[in-house]
């Protein structure tokens, strides 16, 4: 009966009226079935990290799931899922299968079609070449990239202008060698560019650093040139703060300064999500954090100045304690995502919450969020009626349709305990997949914008490597739709062209090849 | 491999610098104030690390962790007296067993008994800290012992921490709900008293508001130096609320560089800084180690600073919330400039009067007595944060230039200042009273 009654609402699409509540989509917890058995373990050293790469290893179209397991060893998992069925995965091997890693984020490193792998690890990074069929090989000396020897907590990826490979950013902790002090030993972050050559060059030191737990390339200002944004860990810095650096082609990275209009922040900084909420072609930065977490927006009349203003309590997503569960302590956010869960077209945030480790002041049994986006642009807690209100210890997660059915799905890593998955099952409105394809060197258009355009309004999606907490995806780039059963879409590439409008059907996954009609993805059946 | 800070040059990783590359047996003992400086060092270190820590739960813990070594200290020597009886509720201590003791030790056992329950809600790195010292600490001190005094030794400074932390228990500031920040506290009607200042949802409610009601150290109560009203609130331009609002609001239009370098280098914020008690503690143990003080001597300073800041806090929060008075942002914005913002940011808790005040008047009160009226430093303490040092012909210019300092940064009135100082000045009185030697 409750299937019966699931399906007359997918087949009814969202439509929301702006004085409506969203619609509260049910997740179905399938986590002792679907076939993941993962936790992320490990004491001081991991305390952060824990993170889920969603990318798909073997080109069948579906996502599939890496999970970063600390002092155990990291795990990829094959997407074996059915078209709108139940989640399924098996264990695959992979060559991945390290230990001491805490993230990891997909990135098309030699631009072969073949998505690769950067392992962010306590100890040397890895970058992993995909050899196609969900293999990979370990390519730091064929690349000539440095793994370092530090505690690698944060990523960031763009192809710099004119480039062939991309710049990787790597965030670095605290020395975990210091044993009696650690607070002021934050290690360099570091930028690995191109080298001459192809591969890198010897990495770039980003001084200052300050203890980062996410970074991410982004087009801030609209200016073509993606700036590096860097949320810190104020636990573990002296002097520092949040940061954004100046990375254009040919020159040495430089820090905004208060002079550029850059207003200091200082948080306990742990993730970065970002998308143009207001649609009007500049992101909004929702970063993660202890008690109060922030959504900055440009301050009205920062006239190409990088001054943020937080709008989290206006909008109601501050998420600084527990919604649900009794315990009122101050709650602790790791990995934040934007994705429309319910199809309505307006956008939602996922947000993964739990005690760094065992800190009495911070909730214990801390629910994990969804944010539900009114018309208004505020927000409403759901994540208890959704079903994803997890009070295990939550780090990294990837909201994606592992099931190809138009819904984002959930994965979310937990610390000393079970990933969770679980499944959309609506109901939604209209929707579309689109992924961008550009011949040559970075092929996903990694800095390009997608801009889908209905009756009444225009979303855009950046598209980014980095950000989160340490978990990356690379896939299909969703979009809610609402009762719109078509939609234009167009690409703005990398280089700054902007793709021709086309209409597409909703409802469907397609390439969006640069040059080229829109190509509709079908799947085989399982 | 960074170079030595200043955090861990006067404390925290100095601790490194106790056991070096020698066999155990050929290492030299620290003495017992090596012992007060490295605990010292941690316990600013998780001061500033601790999220708990706002400036008033931080003057409580100096003010037991200064009576613990005080207490430590004087029942191991004839020529010293205990605050057994002078201080409010303190008892008398465990009596000592016969037989041979070694001070570093029980001073050792003592610190660490007391930091370990102060700080118990650090986070993993602080107590990773915290075991490290306690561990490798007492074992560069036990190496030169006799078994039976090392084990005598801890074993009576763990008794000693019981104790202390017995007495503590009671004292009304135990217990901290969301941060300070407690959800069921109402905020009192009308436009004289304070309302949010900020953006920040858990500091929608004012920090610590029966702070003022908790078990004073050495003055009688928390109203014991209580201030009179603040100028009486009004909206009338020629009022003397309104002329020291718009004094707020000029000074911010004009300030000078060394005014902004001042207001910054006093800000001591909480949760990013060592926080102001944290700051004239630093201050103190720069004294001590520049004189080369003995065990003794860096008893008594740690144990009357630690109290003064301790009363200081209770008596100008007890004055805070008796008055709840509001801010000069929310006034400015009111009725002067709706656009204008204060240079530093407004602390989520009533205005009158300034809490650096007092405590600044308090410390430079206690630390004159200890060191002399015109007892000239240099400042190092904000240095951690990258601002330059500041020096001072005494601690009393220490202390007005710390009041000044909220003026500068737009978050207090004049009144609030000196009045402040005033206050810790009264407060003060009663830990200089203390008797801490027989002669």
């Amino acid at each position: 009966m409750r299937g019966l009654l699931l399906l007359a609402l997918l087949a009814a699409p969202v439509a929301v009226r702006a004085d409506e509540a969203p619609v509260v989509p049910i997740f179905a917890e399938e986590t002792a079935t679907a076939g993941i058995d993962h936790s992320y373990t490990g004491e001081w050293q991991y305390m952060v990290g824990g993170g889920a790469a969603a990318f798909d290893c073997d080109a069948d179209g579906r996502e599939d799931l890496f999970l970063a397991g600390g002092e155990s060893p990291a795990r990829l998992y094959h997407n074996d899922s059915a078209q709108g069925g139940a989640l399924a995965f098996s264990e695959r091997p992979s060559g991945l299968e390290l230990d001491a890693v805490t993230g990891a984020y997909p990135l098309d490193i030699d631009s072969d079609g073949t998505m690769d792998l950067v392992l962010l690890r306590v100890g040397a990074n890895s970058v992993m070449r995909g050899l196609g069929d969900c293999r990979f090989s370990a390519a730091n000396e064929e690349w000539h990239f440095d793994g370092g020897d530090g505690w690698s907590t944060a990523l960031a990826a763009t192809w710099e202008k004119g480039a062939g490979w991309p710049t990787i950013a790597i965030g670095n902790y605290i020395d975990r060698n210091e044993e009696f002090s650690p607070w002021g030993s934050c290690t360099d972050n570091w930028l690995h560019r191109p080298g001459p050559a192809g591969g890198f060059a010897p990495p770039l030191a980003l001084t200052p650093s300050y203890c980062p737990l996410s970074m991410l390339f982004t087009d801030w200002n609209g200016s073509g040139t993606p700036s590096l944004r860097v949320s810190n860990d104020r636990e573990y810095y002296e002097g520092g703060e949040e940061q954004l650096w100046h990375v254009e082609p040919g020159q040495a990275p430089r820090l905004y300064t208060a002079e550029e209009g850059w207003k200091e922040l200082k948080i306990w900084g742990m993730g970065i999500a970002s998308y143009d909420l207001k649609g009007d072609g500049t992101p909004e930065y929702f970063l993660t954090s202890m008690a109060d977490h922030k959504l900055q927006e440009l301050a009205p009349g920062a006239d190409d100045a990088p001054d943020y203003r937080d709008m989290a309590l206006a909008a109601g997503v501050t998420a600084q304690r527990p919604f649900t569960g009794g315990d009122i302590r101050p709650s602790t956010g790791w990995h934040a995502q934007f994705a429309d869960v319910n199809n309505d077209g307006f956008t939602d945030l996922f947000v993964a919450k739990g005690n760094v480790s065992e800190m009495p002041d911070f909730a214990m049994e801390d629910p994990n969020n969804l944010l539900l986006q009114r018309p208004d642009g505020t927000f409403m807690e759901a994540a208890d009626k959704a079903g994803v209100a997890s009070l295990l210890t939550s780090r990294g997660a990837a909201l994606a349709d592992f099931n190809l059915d138009g819904l984002p799905d959930l994965v979310v890593v937990n610390r000393h305990g079970p990933a969770q998955v679980w499944r959309n099952l609506g109901p939604g409105g209209h929707w579309l997949g689109l992924r961008p394809h550009q011949d040559g060197s970075n092929p996903d258009a990694v800095g390009g914008w997608i801009e889908v355009r209905t009756a009444d309004r225009v979303q855009r999606r950046e598209l980014t490597v980095g950000g989160g907490h340490v978990s990356g995806q690379a896939g299909w780039w969703h979009f809610g739709l609402g009762p719109a059963e078509v939609a234009d879409v167009r690409v703005l590439w990398p280089d700054g062209t902007a793709g021709d409008w086309q209409t597409v059907p909703a409802d469907g996954f397609y390439r969006l090849a640069e040059g080229r009609p829109p190509e509709r993805r079908t799947f085989d059946r399982r | 491999m960074h170079s030595l800070t200043r955090r861990q040059a006067i404390g925290g990783l100095s601790t490194a610098f106790l056991l070096p590359a020698l066999p155990a047996h050929a290492a030299p003992a620290p003495s017992p104030q090596k012992i007060i400086s490295v605990w010292y060092g941690l316990i600013l270190d998780l001061v500033r690390h601790t999220p708990t820590y706002t400036p008033p739960v931080v003057s409580r813990a100096l003010g037991y962790a200064g009576v613990a070594v005080h207490e430590a200290t004087a029942s191991g020597r004839d020529d010293l007296l205990t605050l057994a009886g002078q201080l409010n509720g303190l008892a008398a201590g465990p009596v000592r067993e016969a037989g041979a003791y070694d001070e570093a030790m029980v001073l050792h056992a003592a610190l660490a008994g007391v930091v370990a329950r102060l700080f118990f809600n650090t986070g993993p790195t602080g107590q990773r800290a915290l075991k490290a010292v306690t561990e490798k600490l007492g074992a560069a001190i036990e190496a030169p012992l006799a078994p039976e005094v090392a084990r005598r030794s801890r074993a009576y400074g763990e008794a000693f921490a019981a104790h202390v932390l017995d007495w503590a228990a009671g004292d009304g500031g135990a217990e901290i709900v969301s941060l300070g920040f407690p959800e069921d506290h109402a905020l009192t009607p009308g436009p004289a008293h304070w309302v949010p200042t900020n953006r920040i949802a858990l500091q929608q409610k004012p920090l610590l508001p029966h702070w003022g009601a908790n078990r004073t150290f050495a003055m009688p109560q928390g109203t014991s130096c209580r201030l009179p009203p603040p100028p009486a609130y009004s909206e009338d331009e020629g009022s003397e609320f309104y002329k020291q609002a718009v004094e707020v609001y000029e000074v911010s239009k004009t300030l000078t560089e060394d005014q902004r370098a001042v207001a910054l280098f006093w800000s001591d914020d909480a949760m990013l800084s060592r926080t102001p008690p944290g700051h004239w503690m630093s201050i103190a143990l720069d004294a001590l180690a520049a004189e080369g003080a003995d065990q003794a001597r860096y008893a008594d300073v740690v144990a009357r600073l630690g109290v003064a800041l301790a009363d200081a806090f209770i008596g100008c929060w007890q004055g805070k919330y008796e008055y709840d008075l509001l801010r000069p942002v929310t006034y400015i914005n009111r009725l002067i400039d709706p656009t204008w913002t204060p240079f530093l940011a407004t602390p989520p808790f009533p205005e009158y009067p300034s809490g650096h005040s007092t405590q600044s008047g308090a410390a430079a009160e206690v630390l004159s007595a200890l060191f002399g009226a015109d007892h000239a430093f240099t400042d190092e303490t904000p240095t951690i944060e990258g601002m330059a040092p500041r020096s001072f012909a005494s601690f009393w210019a220490a202390a007005d230039e710390a009041g000044i300092s909220r003026l500068y940064g737009g978050i207090h009135y004049r009144a609030a200042i000196e009045r402040g100082l005033d206050q810790g000045r009264c407060i003060a009185a009663h830990t200089n009273a203390l008797k801490t030697r027989r002669t």
